[in-house]
């Protein structure tokens, strides 16, 4: 099953992507990864892992990073698989040297396809970043519009999609589960 | 508890007044008002200009919604969502749209009934 969670700034959407890959991995007697995309930058950058970390605590998630190139990560078995974030990932191949750049999209998507197959379940996390009515610059325009296409794929290829809101799920697509 | 949430310029407070019966008077504005003010509240508007404040003078959240809920039970609170756009480039503002994100799930974990307006139109998301 794919299973797609956006949601905004603190929405609590992560929470409920943990709590929902858990849950399956329960059901099904499954080992649970959780491939962790996020460069902790600074201090703030450390923190926010730090609470990341503390969310997935005791939950029996194993850790695997993957800042770019999503294709080439090997996971033990074939698990519950939760990829956090798709935002993150979509900047770091467009931003970071190891990165796809132009490449991004398909990059990303073919990562995913790739790491779908791998899963028994997968989960992905995204991020709403299109609400706020501000004109930026060409490169986060194109960022958005990157995003905002990667979205719409995963969306379109997914078992469910929900949307969290105050850390209250919208199911905004739903197959027989 | 009821929690009203929505874009900004949505139809919340108009909203709210319908849908309870409440009058200009009833409100208390966030941006304005004291925490003895929040607790003392018939319904809160802009709660999200609250949290801005609390922040700005260095006051830390946590804790916060417990009181609120414990002090206010039958409080109607009303915030803007802050958290669908590019992450600000502003470490306050950063701070400020995440921690009313984080705000809002502990309030709607504890409130009766979560609404969310968008285009004047209210879904009740959680009740009971």
């Amino acid at each position: 099953m794919l299973i797609l969670v956006t949601g905004g700034s603190g929405s609590g959407k992560s929470e409920y992507a943990e709590n929902t890959a858990v849950a399956l991995a329960q059901k099904e007697g499954l080992p649970l990864y959780y491939v962790a995309t996020m460069k902790p930058y600074g201090e703030e950058g450390r923190r926010r892992v730090e609470r990341h970390r503390k969310l997935r605590a005791g939950k029996g998630f194993e850790t695997i990073e993957c800042f770019a190139d999503l294709k080439g990560v090997s996971l033990p078995q074939k698990g519950v698989v939760l990829l956090e974030c798709l935002s993150n990932l979509t900047a770091n191949e467009m931003f970071e040297p190891e990165g796809a750049g132009d490449g991004t999209v398909a990059a990303v998507l073919e990562g995913v396809k790739a790491l779908r197959e791998r899963s028994a379940h997968l989960l992905i996390v995204t991020n709403d970043i299109f609400s706020d009515g501000i004109t930026y610059d060409e490169v986060t325009r194109l960022y958005q519009e990157r995003l905002g296409r990667l979205n719409r794929e995963f969306a379109l290829l997914a078992d469910q999609a929900a949307e969290v809101v105050c850390g209250i799920p919208l199911q905004l697509k739903e197959k027989g589960v | 508890m009821i929690l009203i949430i929505g874009g900004a310029f949505q139809g919340k407070k108009a909203y709210a007044m319908e849908k309870f019966s409440l009058k200009e008077e009833d409100f208390t504005d966030g941006a304005c008002c004291s925490e003895e003010e929040l607790y003392q509240a018939k319904a809160l508007n802009h709660f999200h200009e609250y949290v801005r404040r609390f922040l700005e003078e260095g006051k830390d959240t946590a804790g916060l919604p417990e009181r609120i809920l414990e002090k206010n039970p039958d409080l109607i609170l009303i915030s803007n969502e802050l958290g669908s756009g590019v992450v600000p480039v502003d470490a306050f503002d950063r701070n400020w749209r995440e921690t009313t994100g984080r705000l809002c799930c502990s309030l709607a974990s504890g409130a009766e009934e979560v609404h969310r307006v968008v285009c004047g139109i209210g879904t009740v998301i959680k009740s009971g």
